[in-house]
């Protein structure tokens, strides 16, 4: 076994190879842009200059000049789109502002043309030579510009119900004895995952194909077919591989209905791969943030108050925020509570989700906060953890389905060695270098949403399990025959799996870590009817009872059979007695407490997620400690991170291998979003400055060293069937603050403003 | 209130530069290739379509192409050989990493006109007979993707960096590996699987 496949311990499943391996290091694994199109044309956007204003006149003599181009599309002659809602005002899209709707311009970077031609290279040309004449005004580009307003998040954004509360924070904090405030900065980000957000349009008569990757094929299907006027069943969203989407491909964008209307006008398959820079302005990203702490405590660490303050940057057109205070308020016991969120809108796009949309942001400040106030206290930061660790939210008073945050502190600590740390700032070094040691609670709410399966079980084992889910690099495919196989009783080679497909039975959107959970019960629920079919025509009604037709697998002899000396199943005899040559079964399931359109919704492309801590009497959430070592070089500033141990506990884990990349990743991610990752704005063109791989910094192998990831054994069956609570999104939360905490131990020197840089450090 | 007058052509500077940095390497080469063929038109008007044959995998392969196409686009657009991805088109992100005669290049700033006469080899020519090369199989021992988007790059690199005798020590690795961005940040689990293969591909 090699370190990436990790041996199962209680409620794990086996850490098989990934499904899509031998697909992924062939090439043969096909994203959007790699689908084979007959005769396509090839798209080029022009997108704007300017932030705020309006276009005059479009000069476009050069640009058609340009030898094998077809078509150029301004706002004077794009097809008629008609307008869809933001999703979380029940729509499908991830904003609202329509490009090419009008001269009108909303933010940098917003699509003005597109260029069709017989060519890639022609159609770049030809974009390049599209000449643009603006009235433009001064742009506000965020928090500090003028022309900003501000207003609370409550009352604007739908999902945004009520800032959390409880107690008397007022009247706690000025009581307390032990006081902080503290004011703390995140940055804007980009995902910037590898594949480019490539669209392909093909009409065979009425029927649209769209190859996009995408994390919700129902929802981009149900909103291209809104914006077109259409059918939805003529739509139809193809995506078996995604080249990673980390919140990006969630919500339909502007660009997928303007090339399927220009494909369909000039009656041929178009072709768009937008460039790296293009992607940070056609998509979504993450707001930057400006937030405070107060916290208040006894002398012995008890939490008294705690106040947590929000203000995000979106966009003039749609009120979009992450509201991570829901978390926050809840995370350790604290009677006096109050929050509040508030949004910016300044001329910029709509900002979305990234990994962990809330989380990220809002533990930064908690989690920094929470080790100022042990230095200010004089404990260790885990003891903190500890005193103030609570089974029950105080927020609603609802009890945690189940909650491992100490022990997740407990292993991670020994595996690091946190008992070596010497607890004064600037107390430990190695030559040059000095030595912090951090850590930092991390927790992310278990959400689940309707889903559907269809599985067919051939007389021979072989098994095929149809469900609309996404493959975005999370092992979907792997989890989800491993979850047939199991359960069927079928060896896993036999299962094969489709996903990625408007046409298969509808999943819900790959994010806010739901996916392992919504599909992978669907999946099970969906088994246990096959199984029961062949259990109910194999074995006379009286011999087995309906709960060993359901919990047995094909492959098992139910306990009462065994006794008599029975085999497993006889699957071809369970046929024969059928009379069918495949045995077939369609299923829906819903979590608990779904609202009851759940299904109706599910097939129409919304999310209805479930989870969390919006539960009827419980709350459910996922959680992780982290440790890392950082080293400040005392001279040149430079800071490395050389080790990063993550311990994660997060109900059942489907694969270890699997998992354990995931979470891997996530940590990766958390360096990155403390030490490189942050997008840069022109404040006076409200422009993104570092649009590309080169300056946008992400981690590259030699940023990275040493990752430990430490998966824990956990059971919750009070979560969802299949006692899973997602990870996806765990690892990369709270690992920002507990780098900076790490420097503060290095250093002796608080920063609250992401991403730290060596500039940054006064050593 | 301003009045501006310009498009914003994406990667426009980054264009010219490319072309200024690549002239004098390319240059040659391309009025070679039209030399050698007198009917192509290259030389009348630089935006007709020119001739080239391109050896890849072992297979020569003809194509009339543009004369800006890269080799990324030739393979992806005109040879249907899609394993290899486009994450930037910038040299930025080594999605595109082919070998062209041994050396891993970023396929994307190399014109297809500048490859005629060389041995490109792409991740779909490194397997043989349905059996994978051993980078592969160290690849899916380790789990060292997630999305598999960057992994047909990371692979040609990881070859080319065992080769170049740059696997020696995992400090080594990483560095020499660091041309490959891998956002889903499969980092340790890749310089693990250049480990594990690289004695295996040192013996040949
Ligand atoms: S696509 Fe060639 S380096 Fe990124
Ligand atoms: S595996 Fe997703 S970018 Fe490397």
């Amino acid at each position: 076994m090699t370190a990436a496949a990790p041996s199962p311990k209680a409620n794990m499943g086996q850490p098989v190879p990934r499904y899509d391996a031998a697909a992924k290091v062939t090439g043969r694994a096909t994203y959007a842009s790699d689908m084979p199109l007959d005769n396509p044309a090839y798209a080029f956007l022009v997108t704007s200059a300017i932030a705020k204003g309006r276009i005059d006149r479009f000069d476009l003599d050069e640009a058609k000049g340009v030898r094998g181009v077809i078509e150029i599309v301004t706002h004077e002659n794009a097809p008629k789109l008609k307008e869809s809602k933001l999703f979380s005002n029940g729509g499908y899209a991830g904003t609202t502002i329509q490009p090419l709707k009008s001269a009108d311009i909303a933010h940098d970077g917003e699509i003005i043309a597109v260029v069709v031609a017989e060519s890639y290279e022609a159609a770049r040309e030809a974009a390049n030579r599209v000449k643009v004449s603006y009235t433009a005004t001064a742009p506000s580009a965020s928090f500090d510009s003028t022309g900003t307003t501000t207003a609370a998040a409550k009352g604007q954004n739908a999902q945004f119900k009520e800032d959390p509360a409880v107690g008397d924070f007022a009247k706690a904090f000025d009581a307390a004895e032990v006081k902080l405030t503290a004011a703390y900065d995140t940055p804007t980000q980009h995902h910037n995952p590898m594949e480019l957000f490539s669209t392909s349009c093909a009409w065979m008569g009425d029927n649209l194909v769209i190859y996009e990757g995408s994390q919700f094929v129902y929802g981009l299907k149900h909103g291209v077919a809104e914006q077109l006027g259409i059918d939805a069943d003529k739509v139809r969203v193809v995506n078996p591989y995604v080249g990673g989407g980390f919140g990006s491909r969630g919500s339909m964008t502007p660009r997928t209905a303007i090339i399927a209307g220009i494909a369909k006008r000039l009656g041929r398959p178009i072709k768009l791969v937008p460039t790296r820079d293009q992607g940070f302005t056609i998509t979504t990203h993450r707001a930057e943030t400006r937030q405070e702490i107060k916290l208040g405590a006894n002398r012995d660490g008890k939490l008294l108050a705690l106040r947590h303050e929000g203000a995000e940057v979106s966009s003039r057109a749609d009120a979009y925020c992450v509201g991570g205070t829901k978390t926050t308020t809840r995370l350790y016991a604290c009677p006096n509570v109050d929050s509040l969120v508030s949004i910016v809108r300044a001329d910029r796009n709509t900002p979305g989700f990234m990994r962990s949309p809330p989380e990220v942001p809002y533990l930064f400040a908690l989690e920094s906060a929470m080790d100022e106030l042990a230095v200010k206290l004089n404990m260790d930061p885990v003891e903190l953890r500890r005193i103030n660790d609570t089974n029950v939210e105080p927020i609603g008073g609802k009890p945690y389905t189940s909650r491992s945050l100490m022990a997740c502190f407990d292993e991670a600590a020994r595996a690091f060695g946190w008992a070596q740390r010497s607890p004064q700032p600037k107390s430990m070094s190695d030559g040059d270098w000095l030595i912090g040691y951090g850590c930092a609670a991390t927790c992310y709410p278990t959400q689940m949403g309707p889903s559907a399966a269809r599985v067919r079980v051939q007389r021979d084992g072989r098994t095929r399990v149809e469900i609309a889910g996404h493959e975005i690099g999370t092992g979907a495919y792997t989890v989800i025959a491993q979850t047939a196989a199991e359960r069927l009783g079928v060896p896993l080679e036999k299962v094969a799996v489709f996903m990625g497909d408007s046409d298969l039975p509808p999943a819900p959107v790959a994010g806010g870590s739901n996916s392992t959970a919504s599909t992978c019960s669907a999946v099970m629920m969906v088994c246990d009817q096959i199984r029961q079919r062949l259990f109910k025509a194999a074995m006379p009604a009286q011999s087995l009872t309906d709960r060993a037709k359901e919990t047995v697998g094909l492959g098992q002899t139910p306990a009462t059979q065994a006794a008599k000396g029975d085999r497993p199943l006889d699957i071809e005899k369970a046929f024969d007695a059928l009379g069918v040559g495949v045995v077939e079964e369609y299923g829906e399931w819903k979590p608990e407490g779904a609202p009851l359109d759940s299904f109706r919704a599910m097939h129409n492309g919304q999310v209805r997620l479930v989870g969390g801590h919006a539960m009827k009497d419980q709350i459910a959430y996922a959680f992780g400690a982290e440790f890392v070592e950082v080293r400040v070089n005392r001279f040149t500033h430079e800071i490395r991170c050389p080790r990063l141990v993550g311990a994660f506990a997060a109900g059942r884990i489907m694969n270890p291998r699997t998992a354990r990349s995931q979470l891997m990743g996530g940590l990766i991610w958390g360096m990155s979003s403390a030490l490189l990752e942050g997008t840069e704005i022109d404040e006076r063109n409200a422009r993104y400055v570092n649009d590309n791989l080169a300056d946008y910094l992400v981690p590259v192998n030699a940023d990275v060293a040493g990752v430990e990831v430490i998966l824990l054994s956990e059971q919750d069956d009070r979560i969802n069937p299949v006692g899973v609570k997602g990870l996806g999104e765990l690892a990369n939360v709270g690992t920002n603050a507990a780098i900076c905490n790490a420097i503060h131990h290095a250093t002796g020197q608080r920063i609250r403003k992401l991403p730290v840089r060596l500039e940054n450090i006064e050593v | 209130m301003s009045d501006q007058s310009s498009s914003r052509p994406s990667g426009f500077d980054r264009r010219a530069f490319m072309a200024g940095a690549a002239g004098s390497a390319l240059m040659p080469m391309t009025a070679r290739a039209a030399a050698q063929d007198a009917s192509a038109p290259a030389a009348q008007d630089p935006s007709l379509p020119v001739e080239v044959t391109l050896r890849v995998n072992g297979k020569d392969k003809r194509l009339r192409i543009d004369a800006r196409t890269t080799v990324l686009d030739a393979l992806r657009d005109h040879l249907k050989l899609t394993g290899s991805k486009k994450g930037c088109d910038h040299g930025q992100c080594g999605a595109c990493t082919v070998l062209i005669d041994d050396r891993r290049v970023v396929s994307c700033l190399t014109l297809a006109l500048a490859a005629e006469g060389q041995e490109i080899t792409t991740i779909e020519g490194l397997a043989t007979d349905d059996r994978l090369h051993p980078m592969q199989q160290a690849f899916v021992d380790n789990d060292a993707f997630q999305c598999g988007y960057c992994t047909p790059g990371q692979i040609m690199s990881a070859v080319a960096c065992v080769k170049e005798g740059h696997a020696g020590n995992e400090a080594d690795i990483r560095e020499y590996m660091s041309g490959n961005i891998c956002r889903c940040a499969a980092y340790p689990n890749i310089v693990a699987a250049v480990k594990q293969a690289a004695p295996e591909i040192m013996k040949g």
